[in-house]
């Protein structure tokens, strides 16, 4: 009797609150979504998991910048070689790989490693028994998983261009691990450069495949947020440049090329406005919304006016300054102060000569906006034209010619009043591609990995910090980055990059 | 469950041992003897016999005698813990009325145990009490503060002098390296956040008791490991009503700063010998140098603090009740912040039968406004006095904000134009019924429900014209809008039952069922486009595609539950030895379904051995002398995400489009951290029990540790939260008193206590080189928690003005590698305390306490920003001046065109400080004058906080910050990294009024 009082009052503690005590403690989030060991069971869900997979290509060491990183593949390839400099007016948070001096324990380096595996860790996610759906939904199944593909493949490939030792389609030399599955406790080793790029190769193909039979339209005209085939292509362009495949760059270049042309003059600003042409120049964006991030932070900080990085004096004495629509749309002039006005190109106050303060203007921001929110821009038309005519003019004999054609054909649509040039001989047209490349591509991730598959070579003449290094010889380790230390002290099949030991 | 079975046995027992006989019967009230108030609880027993029973909840009890005994011989023992027994022969009344005194020795003190009360004779653990009275008038917002140097074991390091910061606090060294350390608060039975302390009015609490050992912890089962600080409320007292009103006014100011910069000539003429930035003319130095403004001093100012306090208390035999409201409004030392607090009480109990009914509960009402601290970003107005130079002003000739050369922002213009406000509402209350079944004395059912409500809402406001303002999307301007609210309720229900067999033995034992179950959610939007004439949300510009200023919304929440079910048993023998058991199982729903459940249990003892017949001889010198020994165990689960073991997406945007996006990989065999506690130690009482010492002694492992074991981040991920490793603390405590006069008119009184405690970790992830780096901190196996790892700086070489370093080997080299870092020291204090004094005479009393910390390293990360010659555009430390500029010169700051390498040994510096707590000076005016005037007692006060600190560390305040009590920055303890918002050094006046 009295035990059994104290037995009531004992569960009175729970009955009064709750319909049986056990449950108190099941609980399940209401704002996250708990995953299960089998993955997702709805095609939905692998729908869901991908639009993840894009958004992490915003993170701070993707295309975004974060307080101590800046868009590893946006424009610190840019910042590490030699048409941007350095300013006094920097907080020295990428002095490190600006200037050659990282070791295996460098933190943006290892975010960056993090960051290109996040994407393709989602990505499998996204791809993890997707099959099961095949034979009910194919069309979406194509659409869902050739994008997964297009995106694994493409941060492989970025892996590659920072880490592999080598660019060369054969090399033996040490690439990146390959990541094709969900598993936690794997502990992958490098696979060779040659063995990477078979298997970037490989998605890249199928993804291009299969995105050609798809449910539904990716993209709209003005609004190319997605890989879709073509944008599959245009990374297939740009691999295939890199692995001196020059036919299939040639092939792929061209069918970009005929889907989506070239910017003409009067819409070509517009574009680092994020004023798109309708179907033309932009084949695949990052988009960012408010609250998701900026881009171009470490160039300049438009709403604060700290001007980190500034375009090399001879750069920009590299353009028809009067009559090129993109000297006036990538660079400009500020004095220092709040909220002071952008001068663009060579423009001058209306009282006043000019301002000596050089600034790079393409990350800016939206309409008249100083804030530095815009979409990413990660494969254009220009570069399409660049790719086809250095892979026309490489394999020489008639396609001289056409890539001469291309390189004018490009010139043509950002220079007013361009007229043809002859360029005689394979050499010089080459360099003279090389060149347009540096002008139409400046600062958006380029120019490191052109040196780093050409010559090998960095000359800085414009130095602004007096601490900057100057120059990186051929044989430099620093041509292929450290693997982080946390992932050598990890995982114990990876081998560190030659020379960093 | 089966433990709980076995005690339900020992119940069955217990009931077994009632003798059924009834011959005749003796009633009667025991009351205590000052208040007039019934006793409850009181133990009555017949003398020499198992035969008593405990007083109901009006103090009534009735015993019954059976027939055949000698009636001249009968006698009661009558004792509660915390009164003097008395011995009362019956002499053949039926009525026996009792009064009982309060015992004022050390063993007799009741010490609240956590869920229960205990007599400090029997408590077998460590236990650490400090009285309400003690620190209710201290000029602080958050009470935790207000303990520091209080109690042996319990160290509390103010993580701020912003009004209403909440401390850290580390009870016996830190027991975890990624889970949380702050021990668990309970205030009248409910678990409180240690977040929210400064929406509660101390003045209203009663006792603070800090449980350290295993026997006292582990009745909180998971939460215990890192100790419990159990606080109980002041309850009303039977009699007239009672009103007391308590004013306090007065002024705080700034610490003294020990980090000189430069001044504007001093600054001018550095610049001009690096590289002369600006280009200054030889006019413009002349003009510069005439400037000369002490940022500090625009930004700081001499803030007004007032404390106001009403309580009212009284009631009848049948209720009592307490109730008080108070105001503190506490302006910070720098410009605009603040705290302004609006709290009120009401505690009720009544009794009926033999059923007790109660009521605490507390609002409370805070504003606050708050500046950012802890960070080294620019734009920080903490900051920006530092890195500004001197020769810059506040203002221009117009009468305008001046905009800097070097870029930093004008701190002025930021404290004063951008707002961080944030509204408190806090509710804490609980209900109770107790009840005495009266079929079976001294079984006492009882439950207890009460919730923690806490919302804050939140408005951060962002001048356009500012750079913060500017340096966001539209760049015009921010107003950030915040509301969260999180609600925890706990509710503990048992049955104890107390019972004494034969002449020597007493028992109680209860069973207890406990739920805690919180949840809270969250929501904001930040806005932009502001500059018209609206600085709130009438303000903000809708967004358009074009304009920047489409608006940000976000949401959270969180919700975790315990369920518990535990049992205590105490048993006493002879009234000189006691056992105490408890074991506890607790399922969380944090963990993963592999390890949901855990056990914890401890066993105590002690003994007097002044009781012992052997002593006897040594009374007089020894009073009293207690011996206690207990080992157990309590869990921690704090620190770690509400779903830690389980896979989770996020929601992920992606071109307005929805999605998901994984955020943590699972963990299903993640369980608590388990604190090992052995625990053993001597309470003293000697020369008339002036002198009284404790020792204690411990040795605490904590095992499973969370820690993060390192994957390949090949998968995206570069660690998963397991439970890994061990780490030990232990430790030596020290606590005396001291009555040193004791006279009619004249007592002074002085207290001492320190702390000694080791901290070591035994066990890390993986084998070999598993050391754990973290910046300049190491955390590796068989050293001190949060270890310091830098290169030795070794000066600089006179011939270059290179800085030179020691290498492994001790060899003086110009090369800085990392490979040459070695182990300097670690942030966790080892030796701390307090000590403090009384002095009374008549009406007067003068009370003052220290406290100190020795031995623990704090890197000066803000000296690394102002000592960085390649920050020459901005202000530096004075230090600097006497950089290398030629050969041969003797000096120890490298030559400037050398990068800075801030990962030395330079800025590590000594975190030792002995600070002047509190002065308390008061009068208590004579009863006989005040009673003309019908006034109960006026006292008249003046009191001093932080009033000195001893130090040699460079900054404002050796006492550390770290910008959140949870979360990754308070992972790495002793750095002072940036913005600095030091103490308050306070002086108050105020007078104390009773009727």
């Amino acid at each position: 009797m009295k035990l059994h009082t104290v037995a009531v009052g004992l569960s009175l503690g729970c009955v009064l609150a709750f319909s049986a005590c056990k449950d108190i403690i099941e609980i399940e989030p209401d704002l996250q979504r708990a995953g299960s060991p089998q993955g997702f069971s709805s095609l939905d869900e692998h729908e869901f998991a991908l639009t993840g997979a894009y958004a992490l290509f915003r993170a701070p060491a993707y295309y975004g910048n974060g307080s101590h990183t800046t868009g590893s593949w946006a424009s610190l390839p840019d910042m590490m070689a030699d048409d941007l400099v350095q300013t006094t007016e920097d907080f020295g948070n990428w002095g490190t790989q600006a200037n050659w001096t990282y070791a295996t324990d460098e933190a943006d380096i290892e975010m960056a490693w993090v960051a290109a595996y996040s994407v393709i860790g989602q990505a499998n996610l996204t791809l993890r028994n997707i099959d099961q759906f095949a034979a009910t939904d194919a069309k979406r199944v194509n659409r869902i998983q050739g994008q997964a593909l297009a995106i694994r493949a493409m941060a492989h490939f970025d892996l590659l261009r920072f880490w592999g030792e080598s660019l060369d389609r054969n090399s033996a030399a040490k690439g990146v691990p390959y990541k094709t599955t969900v598993a936690v406790e794997d502990l992958p080793a490098r696979l060779t450069v040659k063995e990477t790029y078979d298997n970037i190769l490989k998605d890249l193909e199928a993804a291009e495949a299969l995105l050609s039979d798809v449910d539904k339209v990716l993209n709209t005209p003005t609004n190319r947020a997605y890989l879709d085939q073509v944008a599959t292509q245009a990374l297939l362009a740009r691999v295939n440049l890199y692995t001196k495949e020059y036919e299939a760059a040639e092939r792929y270049a061209t069918s970009v090329i005929t889907a989506l042309p070239l910017a003409d003059q009067a819409a070509f600003p517009g574009i680092w406005k994020d004023t798109y042409p309708a179907n033309s120049e932009v084949i695949w964006k990052v988009t960012y919304s408010p609250g998701e991030g900026n881009v171009g932070l470490g160039i300049h900080i438009g709403s604060v006016n700290r001007n980190l990085f500034r375009p090399a004096t001879h750069l920009e004495g590299l353009f028809n300054q009067a009559n090129d629509v993109r000297f006036a749309a990538y660079f400009g002039s500020r004095a220092t102060g709040n909220n002071t006005p952008i001068y663009a190109g060579n423009s001058t106050p209306a009282s006043g000569g000019p301002i000596a303060r050089r600034i790079v203007t393409k990350f800016i921001g939206r309409a008249n906006v100083v804030d530095n929110l815009l979409d990413w821009k990660v494969l254009r038309t220009g570069e399409m034209y660049l790719i086809r005519a250095e892979a026309r003019a490489t394999q020489g004999g008639t396609k001289l010619v056409t890539a001469l054609a291309d390189l004018n054909a490009l010139r043509a649509a950002r220079i007013r009043n361009y007229e043809p040039v002859v360029i005689v001989g394979e050499q010089a047209l080459l360099n003279a591609i090389a060149l347009e490349r540096r002008k139409e591509l400046f600062a958006e991730g380029h120019r490191w990995f052109d040196l780093k598959r050409t010559s090998r070579t960095i000359t800085r003449t414009d130095k602004e910090v007096l601490s900057a290094n100057t120059s990186l010889a051929p044989a430099a380790r620093e041509w292929a980055w450290p693997i982080p230390q946390g992932e050598i002290d990890a995982n114990h099949n990876i081998e560190q990059t030659t020379g960093y030991n | 469950m089966r433990k709980v079975l076995l005690v339900h046995l020992v119940l069955i027992l217990c009931l077994l041992q009632q003798a059924i006989a009834q011959d005749r019967t003796v009633t009667g009230t025991v009351k205590e003897a000052v208040t007039g108030n019934a006793l409850p609880g009181v133990t009555v027993l017949l003398k020499g016999t198992a035969n008593g029973t405990n007083t109901n909840q009006n103090g009534q009890y009735a015993l019954t005698i059976p027939a055949g005994q000698a009636s001249e011989e009968l006698a009661l023992v009558v004792s509660l813990i915390g009164m003097v027994s008395q011995e009362i022969a019956i002499n053949g009344r039926s009525t026996i009325d009792v009064t009982l005194e309060a015992d004022t020795r050390q063993l007799s003190e009741v010490v609240v145990t956590g869920y229960s009360t205990q007599n400090r004779r029997e408590v077998t653990g460590s236990v650490a009490t400090v009285a309400g009275r003690e620190v209710a008038l201290t000029p602080i917002g958050s009470f935790e503060q207000a303990l520091q140097g209080r109690a042996p074991g319990m160290l509390v390091q103010a993580n701020s002098g912003q009004p209403g910061a909440a401390a850290s606090v580390l009870i016996r060294g830190r027991g975890s390296v990624f889970g949380g350390t702050q021990p668990l608060f309970i205030v009248d039975g409910i678990e409180v956040s240690a977040t929210d302390f400064s929406t509660l009015n101390p003045a209203d609490f009663e006792t603070y008791t800090v449980l350290k050992d295993a026997i006292s912890t582990s009745q909180y089962g998971s939460r215990g490991a890192n100790g419990v600080v159990v606080i109980t409320t002041r309850k009303g007292a039977a009699g007239p009503t009672q009103l007391n009103y308590s004013v306090q006014y007065g002024f705080s100011t700034l610490p003294e700063n020990r980090l000189r910069l430069m001044n504007s000539s001093e600054k001018l003429a550095y610049e001009l010998a690096n590289g002369n930035p600006y280009n200054w003319s030889a006019a413009d130095v002349e003009r510069l140098s005439a400037i000369d403004t002490d940022w500090t001093e625009v930004l700081f100012r001499t803030a007004v603090t007032k404390n106001h306090s009403l309580s009212a208390s009284g009631g009848n035999d049948k209720t009592t009740y307490l109730l008080s409201g108070s105001i503190f409004d506490q302006e910070g030392t720098v410009r605009k912040t603040g705290l302004n607090r609006y709290t009120g009480r009401a505690n009720v109990e009544s009794k009926a039968g033999g059923f007790v009914f109660g009521l605490n509960s507390t609002f409370g009402y805070s504003e606050f406004a708050n500046t950012y601290e802890a960070t080294t970003s620019i734009n920080v107005p903490l900051n920006a006095i530092r890195w500004t130079n001197s020769y810059e002003t506040p203002y221009d000739e117009d009468g305008n904000y001046t905009q800097t050369r070097a870029g930093q922002p004008n701190a002025l213009e930021l404290i004063n134009e951008n707002t961080a406000l944030r509204q408190q509402l806090k509710g804490l209350g609980n209900v109770y019924v107790a009840y005495d079944v009266p079929a079976l004395p001294g079984l006492t059912l009882r439950t207890n429900w009460g919730g923690d409500y806490t919302s804050n809402e939140s408005a951060v406001f962002l001048d356009p014209m500012t750079g913060p303002g500017r340096s966001v999307p539209g760049g015009k301007g921010q107003l950030t809008r915040g509301y969260n609210r999180f609600f925890r309720v706990t509710g503990t229900t048992s049955a104890s039952y107390t019972h004494h067999f034969g002449a020597d033995h007493t028992l109680n034992v209860a069973l207890f069922n406990e739920i805690v179950k919180g949840s809270g959610r969250g929501f904001g939007f930040t806005g932009y486009g502001l500059g018209g004439p609206f600085e709130n949300e009438a303000g903000i510009t809708p967004g358009t595609a074009t304009n920047g200023f489409i608006p940000a919304v976000n949401g959270e929440g969180t919700k975790h539950a315990l369920l518990s079910y535990f049992s205590m048993l105490h048993y006493g023998f002879r009234n000189k030895y006691y056992l105490s058991l408890t074991g506890r199982r607790d399922g969380s729903s944090r963990f993963g379904l592999n390890n949901q459940w855990a056990n914890y249990g401890s066993v105590g003892l002690s003994w007097i051995v002044s009781e012992e017949a052997f002593m006897e001889s040594m009374t007089n010198v020894i009073n009293e002398l207690k011996f206690k020994i207990s080992y157990g165990s309590a869990g921690n689960q704090a620190g770690i995400g509400d779903f830690q073991s389980r896979e989770l997406y996020n929601q992920a945007v992606y071109n307005g489009v929805n999605g998901l996006q994984q955020a943590q990989l699972a963990n299903p065999d993640l369980k608590w951290e388990r604190r090992s506690t052995f625990n053993t130690g001597f309470e003293l009482a000697t020369l008339q029990g002036r002198l009284r010492a404790t020792v204690e002694y411990y040795y605490a492992r904590t095992t499973d540790l969370f820690l993060n074991r390192q994957l390949s981040r090949t998968t995206g991920y570069s660690s998963l939260v397991s439970n890994i490793g061990s780490l030990e603390n232990s430790g030596l405590e020290y606590a005396l008193e001291g009555e040193l006069i004791r006279s009619n008119d004249f007592t002074w009184t002085a207290n001492l206590n320190f702390t000694y405690n080791q901290n070591k970790i035994k066990k890390l992830v993986g084998s070999g080189d598993n050391d754990i780096v973290n910046g300049v901190y190491i955390n590796r196996e068989g050293e001190a928690l949060n270890s310091f790892y830098v290169v030795r700086y070794a000066g600089v070489n006179p011939d270059n003005g290179n800085a030179q370093y020691l290498n492994l080997n001790d060899e003086i080299t110009e090369t800085y590698s990392p490979a040459d870092r070695v182990l300097v020291g670690s942030a966790e204090v080892p030796f701390f305390g307090g000590f403090g004094t009384a002095l009374k005479y008549k009406g007067f009393e003068v009370n003052t306490h220290f406290s100190f910390v020795q031995g623990n390293k704090i890197y000066n990360e803000d000296r690394t920003n102002v000592e960085n010659p390649a920050f020459v555009g901005d202000n530096l430390a004075a230090v600097l001046l006497n950089e290398w500029r030629e050969p041969g010169q003797i000096t120890s700051i490298p030559r400037s065109s050398q990068a800075l390498r801030s990962s030395t040994t330079r800025f590590i510096e000594n975190g030792d400080f002995l600070r002047w707590r509190n002065l308390m000076v008061s009068y208590t005016l004579p009863q006989n004058l005040l009673q003309a005037a019908r006034i109960r007692t006026v006292t008249v006060f003046a009191q001093g906080q932080n009033l000195a600190t001893w130090t040699k560390f460079l900054g404002f305040d050796p006492e550390i910050s770290t910008p959140e009590l949870t979360g990754a920055r308070s992972r790495v303890p002793g750095q002072l990294a940036g913005a600095q918002y030091p103490a308050l050094r306070t002086i108050m006046f105020g007078l104390s009024v009773g009727l």
